[in-house]
């Protein structure tokens, strides 16, 4: 794409969760949309089900991206046409209840269930959302599962939007078979089809805006070469870290002095088994059961699991151990923690973000009692050997944050919505406060924790402003 | 373990992905690895030691003659993935 000037109905910028999702239906409605994507598209031909190679170029910043504060903590983003559902495990949970609930009391959010209800249906339409089967979800399920039951506590095989699985093993590396329905391959091309014109390697840089209305939006495109797109509807996309950048780049989104800031984060970690039978753990899904007994305390349980790559990155063992384990990688099985938080962090609105999150007291807490659950279910499973993300000499109940090995998922607030203009940086409606047609459709929205997987909220939350702006109600 | 050894083309574009200030700290660490007494030094650093190894661990279980070994077929399973694609008229 050349440089020059386009006019549409309106210009998405991201063709992520919520980006591609808002294109798609306002196509389908009849607007005329212009998507910006910063990223490529990726063609699953160059798919390699080799991990440093799919960090490299499905990951932004390579899958390196990194907190600032105690501990450090990796924050893998995807990039390119589908965002993060090309890399995520494709796990999908509608937005619980007790959250919804929570939003209404403290944001003033009219969102309940049966609002959502339809929304969610036709999310889940779209996606194929299905429960994953018994065989498909593998022997890691399985010594799960069998664990699980042991100890009788609540699990179940999980729901995701895959199509013709056969268990590839590397969801987080690209799915070789085009079977996970992530947004570049489920509501992209519906886009184009409804005659979306989607540009990759569109750089958004300014939100048009004048007397308090949006315009349009100027972007950089190949060669440096500068694009203006016209719209009287402006939807920012571009995802919990880089939307806030965007806004505050512009002047924009910063009246209530929360832009950047709540970042809500699933701070994560796992433990890993060695069992007496042969797991071989990535043949499966990897993310395929949920273990949910302690999910009030903020703990959630799900499967993970990946090629030898994947397991020798992430197991937590050093030196000749680490070697020991590995040569034993058929029989090791693996269990993630997910701890929900209250909203630490915030982002540094410079050039770059610079993303600053300490783990409080309250989610080290949490880690402690869930490290404990890992190794209780573990061991109930009948695992040989047990290795907790943890140092050798340090004691679940005792450790601290500079103990912990982290990964932290599904980053949310940022621009959170809040129906008073002094609390939030857009309305119930996901319209930034004050500037008339400028609207924020992804995770920064998400106002709180969810204690779940985000991609069904966000696309949820993107459907509902789709038909808001079409001036229609999301259909039955 | 080697830097020098490990560091194939696929780690190699991991590395050169990263934002500058990881992918400079990580250079070096990895070229200190590659030496016996910097290793034995590094192992001080506990977190250091640890990133580092695990960075060299997964370019080294990513050959595909070990992951081969240990019962993983990258190649087959993007094969495989082609395969269905093409079969099922799949995008």
């Amino acid at each position: 794409m050349s440089g020059g000037t386009l006019r549409a109905d309106a210009c998405v910028i991201g063709a992520g969760a919520g980006g591609a999702v808002v294109a798609a239906e306002l196509a389908e409605g009849g607007a005329n949309v212009v998507v910006l994507e910063q990223g490529p598209e990726h063609d699953p031909d160059g798919f390699t089900a080799r991990p440093p190679q799919m960090l490299a170029r499905l990951y932004r910043d390579g899958g390196q991206t990194v907190t600032l504060g105690l501990p450090p903590i990796g924050l893998p983003l995807g990039r390119g046409v589908g965002g993060t559902t090309l890399v995520n495990s494709g796990t999908c949970f509608r937005t619980p209840g007790h959250v919804l609930e929570r939003w209404r009391r403290e944001f003033g959010l009219e969102l309940d269930e049966d609002s959502l209800g339809p929304c969610f249906q036709r999310v889940e339409r779209a996606l194929s959302v299905a429960e994953v089967t018994r065989e498909l979800a593998g022997r890691n399920a399985a010594v799960i599962r069998r664990g699980a039951e042991r100890l009788g506590w609540s699990h179940g095989y999980l729901k995701r939007n895959a199509r013709g699985c056969v268990g590839s093993g590397v969801c987080a590396f690209g799915c070789p078979t085009s079977a996970k329905q992530h947004a570049g391959i489920t509501y992209v091309p519906r886009a184009r089809a409804a005659g979306a014109n989607v540009l990759t390697g569109a750089d958004a840089r300014r939100v048009l805006v004048r007397g308090r209305r949006a315009e349009g939006v100027q972007a950089a495109v190949a060669d440096g070469r500068e694009l203006q797109v016209l719209a009287p509807i402006v939807v920012i996309a571009a995802g919990t870290i880089h939307t806030p950048i965007l806004l505050a780049r512009n002047g924009l989104g910063g009246a209530s002095g929360q832009l950047g800031r709540n970042l809500s984060l699933h701070p994560a970690t796992a433990a890993v088994a060695r069992m007496e039978e042969v797991v071989d753990m990535a043949r499966g899904v990897p993310q395929s059961l949920y273990v949910d007994e302690f999910a009030r305390e903020g703990l959630m349980f799900e499967t993970i699991a990946g090629p030898p790559a994947y397991a020798a990155m992430s197991l937590p063992l050093t030196g000749r151990r680490h070697a020991e384990a590995m040569t034993a990688y058929r029989q090791l099985a693996q269990l993630g923690l997910m701890v929900s938080d209250s909203g630490r962090g915030h982002i540094r609105l410079g050039r770059r973000p610079l993303i600053r999150y300490d783990l409080g007291s309250a989610e080290t807490e949490k880690f402690r009692a869930g490290i404990v659950r890992l190794d209780q279910l573990l061991r109930a499973a009948g695992a040989r050997e047990v290795y907790l993300p943890l140092p050798p000499a340090v004691a679940p109940e005792r450790a601290r944050p500079r103990d912990l090995r982290l990964m932290a998922f599904h980053p949310l607030g940022t621009a959170r919505a809040d129906a008073r203009p002094a609390h939030g940086v857009v309305d119930g409606d996901l319209a930034v406060h004050g500037i008339a047609g400028l609207h924020i459709a992804d995770g920064s929205v998400v106002p709180s924790a969810l204690g779940v997987n985000p991609q069904l909220t966000i696309m949820a939350l993107a459907t509902r402003l789709a038909f808001h702006l079409l001036g229609a109600g999301c259909p039955s | 373990m080697s830097a020098r050894r490990t560091l194939n083309p696929a780690l190699a574009e991991f590395v050169a992905a990263g934002p500058w200030p990881q992918r400079t700290v990580m250079r070096a660490l990895l070229a200190l690895a590659g030496r016996p007494r910097a290793l034995a030094l590094l192992g001080l650093l506990d977190a250091g030691d640890q990133a580092i190894e695990g960075v060299v661990a997964m370019g080294r279980y990513d050959e595909p003659e070990v992951s081969r070994g240990l019962g993983w077929d990258a190649e087959a399973v993007v094969v495989r993935g082609r395969e269905l694609r093409r079969l099922e008229d799949r995008p």
